[in-house]
């Protein structure tokens, strides 16, 4: 027995000094950044992937490490101690169930941040704005999610709709909310007797989702869905039902609803992302709107995070973090959306070496990051 | 020696094999692991906090389930309740801002959700699996609701990270796990309600013909599992003071995988062992971690669950090999 037991000790050891030949060490003085993920297979994260892995990859001396897909808090604190550990310089994050622990848990492991796509609350932003290892965020801001919202409603109205179905996502997510109040206020209608954006945010905000009976206008809103589970799709064959002129979403409507919109031949709108799957609907179905980020708009907070770094920190005026507003671009037509998203692949994105080049280096100014971001 | 003897002999060696298995495999991992870091050029120091930290909770709740499990029941529901035990704990303290008071909802709500399976099992004789399959979809869409209306739907709900921060240390997190662990050690081998308990679990109806009560024993053992939910609920609030929706998501899943990779049948009964949660929650962690720094991630998603799948798999069929024998557990 003992002899038996001696023996599956040694065969243990031997596997453990096996696997750890194989893991070669190494180090170089590439960049190596961490990516926080909570979605591995949606379009839009896969557009950023392959820009940031296929493109920036091969043009600058960076790697880039994705994380499997993080489902809580505690999965995208352990990712960035585990980056920590292996010597990592800077963590991007596309991740967001609790943002101020991951900047808390990089700024004790001394890992450059950088929130890649949405922004923090402004008092979380006041929180940790000083701190060296908090490069910033650049993404939409809530002013910007809310003209996001204006803009589609006005298209709409200026289409001509006299009555409308809105799917107001994951209300009461602030993005969706300030969405939401804009397009209600592009279309000319008040929510609870209010038409000033405070307002009516602070109105959705304490419903906890619109209510069609104190939506008053114009444009009547035939119905309203938000969230997404078991009965979603009865609620949306509902709304079908009442033979909208558009349906009308403040996100995610083309993931969960293109099909059957494309097939009940309703006209609809959403802000979401410049993809392939996004073009189809264009071309063939009936997306007639879509506001939405495209692949190498992750590329400004990446130069940011870089020159980081490289020891050239972009901080404002006060020395603080970066916090730039970053806008949704619009195509009504497949041509548009064609120029947009074929502008933005493969070697000539519309981020692309020679544009990041401008902000990367010693003594960039604040206000050409700015003027980068805001001029494309 | 006659053929008696050689049987007995034989289980001897087997029973010795099977008990000192696990130690082995955890040891073998925590050797692997090290080696790896090691060859890497990683911080030894730091990996090994974190697997502590991954696998502290998983090791504490899955504990408590042991209890369960000897009785050759199952509670599919245990993550959900940690998750509804943790958000009523957040709402708590951001209605008070009393730690205690959090403190004591979190056990409340995760003995109370515990005893509710198992007393809903009794009155309705329902077999406690399926009313943990009903509670697991209760908590966890009352759980979301919740974190929904105060949070938001893409967020969570937090309290200050300073409340929990200073308990966030290694040592803190050991002396609880050395606590919890003593004492379910003490229930189960010292006491007549382990003993019961894996009476119950390797033959009910024997069990009961000779006076035990199913009952009381279930809800003893439901108990003991809510003991453990509330501290992997206040263990998980301490590591990250924020709740979303998929907050101990898995845990319900890991709880088998720890107990079979600690050598415990699920069937529960007489080869029932107390640290097998233990020794299987870190040995999972730490062969879960091992995978991560071998299989490049950027490779394909779900190489790693794959191996571990296949793990498992070999684990049953070693450990199942002692249980065919002609001879009864003891």
């Amino acid at each position: 027995m003992k002899k038996s037991l001696s023996k599956l000790f040694a065969l243990v050891l031997a596997v453990a000094m096996v696997a750890s030949l194989g893991a070669m060490a190494y180090a170089d003085d590439t960049v190596k950044i961490g990516v926080l993920v909570s979605d591995v297979s949606g379009e839009e994260a896969l557009g950023f992937r392959a820009y940031y892995e296929d493109y920036i990859a091969a043009n600058y001396d960076v790697t880039f490490t994705y994380t499997d897909q993080l489902e809580d808090a505690a999965a995208e604190k352990s990712a960035i101690e585990k980056f920590a550990a292996q010597g990592y310089d800077a963590i991007l994050s596309l991740s967001s169930s609790d943002r101020v622990t991951q900047i808390e848990t990089a700024i004790e492991n001394e890992l450059y941040y950088a929130v890649v796509s949405g922004m923090l609350e402004d008092e979380q932003f006041e929180q940790f704005k000083t701190s060296e290892y908090f490069v910033g965020q650049i993404g939409p801001s809530m002013d910007t999610e809310y003209e996001a919202g204006v803009a589609m409603g006005e298209y709409y109205a200026g289409q001509g709709v006299k009555n409308v179905a809105i799917y107001g996502a994951f209300i009461p997510n602030p993005m969706h909310v300030y969405r939401a109040a804009g397009l209600l206020a592009g279309l000319g209608c008040t929510y609870g007797g209010a038409a000033e954006k405070d307002a009516i945010v602070g109105q959705i905000f304490g419903d906890q989702g619109v209510d069609p009976s104190k939506i008053e206008g114009d444009i009547q809103v035939v119905a309203y869905l938000q969230g997404f589970g078991d009965t979603t799709f009865d609620e949306l064959n509902g709304a079908i039902s009442q033979g909208p002129d558009a349906f009308l979403s403040v996100g995610m409507a083309t993931t969960f609803f293109a099909d059957a919109l494309n097939g009940a031949q309703i006209p609809y709108g959403d802000i979401d992302s410049f993809t392939s799957g996004n073009a189809a609907n264009m071309s063939d179905g009936t997306l007639t709107y879509i506001a939405g980020k495209y692949s190498s708009s992750v590329g400004p907070i990446f130069a940011a995070t870089l020159d980081a770094v490289n020891g050239n920190p972009i901080r404002d005026a006060e020395g603080n973090a970066i916090s730039i507003s970053q806008s949704y671009l619009v195509a009504t037509d497949s041509e548009t959306f064609d120029t947009i998203f074929n502008g933005d692949k493969g070697d000539s994105p519309i981020f692309s070496k020679d544009v990041l080049d401008a902000v990367i280096g010693e003594g960039i100014a604040y206000d050409d990051l700015v003027a980068l971001v805001e001029s494309n | 020696m006659d053929k008696n003897d050689k049987l007995a002999v034989s289980y001897r060696r087997r029973q010795t094999l099977i008990t000192v298995l696990p130690f082995l495999a955890l040891a073998g991992l925590f050797g692997a692991l090290c080696a790896i870091v090691t060859a890497k050029g990683y911080r030894l120091d730091m990996y090994l906090k974190i697997v502590f930290n991954e696998g502290v909770v998983l090791a504490i709740v899955a504990t408590g389930a042991v209890f369960i499990y000897t009785l050759g029941s199952f509670d599919i529901s245990l993550g959900a309740s940690t998750l509804f035990s943790a958000t009523l704990g957040v709402l708590t303290y951001n209605a008070t801002e009393s730690l205690p008071l959090m403190l004591l909802v979190i056990f409340a709500v995760a003995v109370g959700c515990s005893l509710f399976s198992s007393v809903l099992a009794s009155v309705f004789h329902i077999p406690v699996f399926v009313t943990t399959v009903a509670m697991m979809s209760v908590l966890s869409a009352v759980a979301a609701q919740l974190i929904t209306t105060y949070g938001g739907a893409l967020g969570g709900i937090s309290i200050p990270s300073e409340v929990v921060k200073p308990l966030d240390k290694p040592l803190f997190k050991i002396i609880v796990l050395v606590v919890f662990s003593a004492l379910c050690i003490f229930v189960f081998n010292y006491t007549k309600i382990g003993r019961r308990q894996k009476f119950l679990g390797g033959n009910p109806v024997c069990a009961q013909l000779t006076g035990i009560s199913l009952n009381k024993y279930a809800i003893i053992a439901f108990v003991m599992a809510g003991l453990g939910v509330g501290i992997g609920a206040f263990l998980t609030l301490v590591y990250t003071p924020s709740v979303t929706t998929t907050t101990a998501g898995s845990i319900g899943m890991n709880i088998i995988v720890a107990i079979v990779f600690g050598g415990m049948p699920i069937s529960g009964g007489a080869r029932s062992r107390i640290y097998a949660a233990l020794v299987g929650g870190f040995s999972y962690i730490l062969l879960n971690n091992i995978l991560m720094l071998l299989v490049d991630s950027n490779a394909g998603y779900g190489i790693s669950q794959i191996i571990s799948a296949v793990f498992f798999l070999v684990v049953v069929f070693v450990t199942g090999i002692n249980y065919r024998t002609q001879i009864l557990p003891r």
